[in-house]
């Protein structure tokens, strides 16, 4: 075979435990990226120009910008607030926005704030599965946070970021099997 | 054709360097770069070779490759910098 096929079949098998490796699965998508990348080089070099015109087109392409939709969906924690309540800007918000995002940072999830207009629509959203969570603030100022997601409550009762506690989800008609 | 294979050795040297921004654990930015110096170097070699072997076939696919995946890499640039996630 030829010697400079074999230099680069080796970079193969390199990049893919990089890609095993790997544990931020944004950066994990774009090493996919070069990996197919290699791998239709590879191809077009042992002479398989169709393999290598897929590997580049859905393995590489295509593959890459679904996942990065479907990560990007899948690990984004939204949170429900009080149009009157948030100001972004103020210090106790972003103090809780870093500390959150210190908290969910191992996991590599983002935080999203959803503001609501009113309360009652706020509550609605996170019975109707809008959010996975919601923050008030108490009468005496404090932020509280409730949320239906187990795991979300095991996670931030665990960092202390914020007072957080389970939504009880009422027994509704829609709920009820059919 | 000595110089030519010369030519490719030296572009497959070059195509080892961006495997070391892939293995540093720095900015997500740093490995799109890599992306992007690998997907641009894979197409080049993919052109040099069929120019080596007189192969139209694979100078179509390296022509293809090159186009396609310069579309795809600004795609995933933009989503990433929706993201707004750029950190380790």
């Amino acid at each position: 075979m030829d010697p400079t096929i074999e230099v680069i079949a080796l970079l193969l098998p390199l990049t893919a435990g990089l890609l095993v490796a790997e544990t931020n699965p944004y950066r994990a998508l774009v090493i996919r990226g070069v990996f197919g990348a290699m791998s239709s080089l590879l191809y077009g070099l042992l002479g398989a120009a169709d393999v290598a015109l897929t590997e580049a087109l859905v393995g590489t392409l295509l593959a890459v910008i679904l996942y990065a939709v479907a990560v990007r969906s899948s690990l984004v924690v939204r949170l429900g607030v009080l149009q009157q309540d948030f100001q972004a800007a103020a210090p106790e918000w972003v103090t809780l926005t870093t500390a959150l995002q210190q908290a969910f940072k191992s996991w590599h999830m983002q935080v999203e704030w959803v503001p609501y207009e009113q309360s009652q629509a706020l509550e609605r959203a996170l019975a109707e599965r809008e959010v996975h969570g919601i923050c008030t603030r108490s009468p005496t100022a404090v932020i509280q946070a409730k949320t239906r997601v187990y795991r979300l409550y095991e996670i931030l009762q665990q960092e202390g970021v914020v007072p957080i506690v389970m939504y009880d989800q009422p027994v509704t008609s829609s709920e009820e099997p059919r | 054709m000595t110089l030519l294979q010369g030519v490719l050795w030296g572009m497959i040297a070059a195509f080892w360097l961006p495997l070391y921004p892939t293995l540093r654990r720095g900015d997500i930015w740093e490995v799109m770069l890599a992306l992007s110096s690998v997907a641009t170097k894979s197409s080049l070699i993919l052109l040099m070779v069929s120019v080596i072997r007189d192969d139209w076939m694979m100078g179509l696919v390296g022509v293809i490759t090159l186009s396609v995946g310069n579309a795809g890499f600004m795609l995933l640039a933009h989503l990433l910098r929706r993201l707004g996630q750029t950190g380790g």
